[in-house]
């Protein structure tokens, strides 16, 4: 029992630590936008909504 | 306070802006960061294009307050209030709150139509008889 909770334990550490350190280095892209009714909407990567807000901004972004 | 001089005072304290514009409620460019007027007029439009397509997203909602794009090359920010439009570009990881922040502190400098202006100040007039 004591063996099958470290390896619980060490799973889960090994888990946040690659999300930690790997996937936190990356550039995280997002887009937002909020309404007059104080609404608003979160865009994440690989939306064909997130896409069009993103190529509009490119469009003064340097390359 | 004029639009120039908000947006030259949004250069002096946002480190994290790179170029700006304002625009008026019609579409025209009232001042910009960029040293000739097609650059400024390109961010304008960039910016109206934003507009539109977030406005496409939930177009039941009401117009677009604000609207920001961060991409690993930099940040794309618009902000409406008060029938204007500031719209800026930032450099990679920035702090959206602090960006938004500074642009609505810098909106808010410049001088409000004339309708604006006089409600506080008869207020104050009317406490100060008082």
């Amino acid at each position: 029992m004591r063996k099958l909770l470290r390896l619980a334990l060490a799973t889960g550490l090994a888990i946040w630590a690659w999300r930690f350190f790997v996937r936190g280095r990356g550039p995280h892209e997002r887009a937002s936008v909020a309404y007059a009714d104080g609404s608003d909407v979160v865009l994440e990567p690989g939306s064909p909504e997130f896409d069009r807000l993103a190529s509009i901004a490119r469009t003064v972004l340097p390359a | 306070m004029n639009a120039d001089q908000a947006l030259a005072e949004l250069r002096e304290l946002s480190s994290q802006v790179a170029r700006a514009v304002v625009l008026e409620d019609g579409g025209e460019v009232l001042a910009g960061t960029d040293d000739g007027p097609d650059a400024s007029q390109a961010l304008a439009a960039a910016a109206q294009a934003l507009v539109a397509a977030a406005g496409e997203l939930h177009a039941t909602a009401g117009d677009v307050s604000r609207a920001e794009v961060e991409l690993a090359q930099g940040g794309f920010f618009v902000l409406r209030e008060g029938g204007r439009t500031i719209a800026a570009t930032t450099g990679p990881g920035p702090t959206a709150g602090l960006v938004m922040y500074d642009l609505r502190t810098c909106l808010n400098a410049i001088d409000a139509k004339p309708k604006r202006r006089r409600a506080p100040r008869k207020k104050a007039d009317e406490e100060a008889a008082e």
